[in-house]
């Protein structure tokens, strides 16, 4: 039985509003920088971890006890993890999983990424919802020096050209030939693609239309990814504007926010940041409703959709924003959640299926 | 034995992939009008109209038709006229059947069609093709193309007639 012995060592976690909280050390002992953000997620904190849009990022579990089935080899959705801390009410000090190939705390030690435990969370999220986003810091002393370096402290602005793949890669399958700019790609993406035997050519998020047009995609994804949407090269844009004409496209999170923008819509920052996987979303044309993982951090502004040749398909019925766009004229179209599944309910991949279903149907193909 | 080879979810997902379609291809809902032929390309044209009415707020009317007096195998009653209540001069038609086959039901339906008037165009959207055409006639928009042998049967079951959505091959 994977048992494994603690020894207590007190850290802090530091905010740059000057909030501190004591709390017991786990992961590895380095000083850690970032953007505070919560997840409300009950399950799936490996996929949360491993998820490239928290590049930068500290995650904070609200779910009580966090690490209970350990990490295995099938959940990762990054290679190496982008995230900079974990915070948790408590770690759980057994892991058991059939599939359990390590346990969290080693998985983090692993990739040199610190952890604190015995932080009151939900007071602490109550915190962060009424002062927004913030720099965090895990530390050995809440001293002035950690302060000074915290606030010093600036996030880079370049996370998708740190994180994006620097090379085209394939991910073959014998099906549809389907490009994926990435901008952070999660694995959950390429995982469901290959559901459908899709033929999936994965490209730098700085790809040229000649490096697109090339492969003869019959369809094309555009990533989620971290960051400001406002921060992505016009070059990204263009891409949009000139093969959503083309062929079926499917934006997703980060991508999502980009088609709106390429199609003249804005994009605003949330006050609070959404991180969690029981989203009720309304689908417009049918008015159900399914639940779904979000992340997002940016949305598209309702208002800014009038003068666009868009229109919206789903609606988070929490607080009315957009989750999902189509183009009126073209086979593109857009979700804010994320619709693999990893973490989260099933019924969100229906995107993917109807996103291969385009792709099938432009090629004359028999699939539904 | 029949064998179900398009679930429920896969067919409203087709169903909402042809109404998104629709929309494309003529630029919006005005002017349109649905043609259900009897009995499921009814309840299709209906789905299809309440999707519309969902996302656009535009109300389209849905006209059943019953294309027994203009087939071509039933020379008893050919002559009877199917008469519609709605005005369709002008209109861009869109024409919905479950299974696209030979071709002869649609070929009866746009003779009903044009006896009522003078649409400004028809489009042809089936939930399934599956082959097999005697007469020169494709469909705009299609859920599922599914490649049968001559021999088998495709059935489209709907909620509103049969009590589940589905399509079975048998």
């Amino acid at each position: 039985m994977p048992n494994e012995i603690y020894v207590m060592t007190t850290r802090y976690l530091i905010l740059q509003d000057g909030t501190v909280y004591e709390g017991e050390a786990f992961g590895a002992p380095a000083t850690t920088f970032g953007e505070l953000v919560f997840n409300t997620a009950m399950t799936g904190y490996q996929e949360i971890i491993t998820n490239p849009i928290y590049y930068n990022q500290i995650i904070m579990f609200t779910t009580p006890t966090i690490g209970a089935a350990g990490i295995n080899h099938y959940a990762d959705e990054a290679i190496v993890p982008a995230v900079k801390g974990v915070v948790v009410r408590e770690i759980a000090e057994i892991s058991t999983n059939r599939i359990r190939a390590l346990s969290l705390n080693d998985y983090l030690k692993r990739h040199n990424i610190p952890g604190i435990s015995q932080i009151d969370t939900r007071a602490l999220t109550r915190h962060l919802r009424e002062t927004g986003v913030q720099k965090a810091s895990i530390v050995d002393q809440p001293d002035d020096h950690a302060f000074d370096q915290l606030r010093a402290m600036v996030l880079t602005n370049q996370q998708i050209a740190q994180i994006s793949t620097p090379k085209a890669y394939a991910n073959p399958g014998r099906g549809a030939n389907v490009v994926v700019l990435d901008f952070g790609l999660k694995s959950g993406i390429l995982r469901m693609l290959s559901d459908f035997d899709a033929n999936v050519t994965v490209l730098p998020f700085s790809a040229t239309f000649d490096e697109v047009a090339n492969l003869d995609p019959d369809g094309l994804v555009i990533s989620s990814g971290p960051g400001d949407p406002a921060q992505v090269p016009e070059t990204a844009l263009d891409l949009i504007r000139e093969f959503e004409t083309r062929v079926p496209l499917f934006g997703i999170g980060l991508g999502h926010e980009l088609f709106a923008i390429a199609n003249g819509a804005k994009v605003s920052e949330l006050t609070s940041a959404h991180h969690g996987m029981n989203h009720p979303i309304r689908e417009q044309i049918t008015k159900d409703i399914m639940f779904a993982t979000q992340g997002q951090a940016y949305y598209v502004d309702a208002k800014s959709i009038k003068d666009t040749p868009l229109f919206v398909t789903h609606i988070d019925i929490t607080d009315n924003q957009i989750q999902g766009l189509r183009h009126r004229d073209y086979p593109a179209f857009s979700v804010q959640f994320f619709p693999d599944a990893a973490p989260g309910p099933l019924e969100e991949t229906q995107a993917f299926a109807e996103f291969m279903e385009m792709v099938m149907a432009r090629r004359g193909g028999g699939t539904i | 034995m029949a064998k179900e080879i398009v679930d429920a979810m896969a067919m409203q997902r087709a169903l909402t992939r042809i109404t998104y379609e629709i929309i494309e291809k003529n630029k919006g809902v005005t002017n349109l009008a649905i043609v259900g032929i009897k009995t499921r390309g009814v309840f299709i044209g209906q789905r299809i109209a309440d999707r519309l009415q969902q996302l656009e707020g535009a109300t389209i009317p849905v006209i059943p038709l019953d294309i027994t007096h203009y087939r071509d195998d039933d020379a008893e009653r050919a002559g009877e006229k199917s008469s519609f209540n709605v005005d369709i001069d002008n209109k861009r038609i869109i024409l919905v059947d479950d299974v696209l086959f030979t071709g002869r039901t649609i070929r009866a339906a746009l003779d009903a069609i044009m006896d009522n008037g003078r649409p400004a165009a028809v489009n042809l959207a089936v939930l399934v093709d599956r082959g097999h055409r005697e007469l020169p006639i494709r469909a705009d928009f299609v859920g599922k193309n599914i490649p049968t042998a001559t021999s088998e049967k495709i059935r489209v079951n709907m909620k509103e007639f049969d009590g589940q959505d589905g399509i079975e091959i048998r």
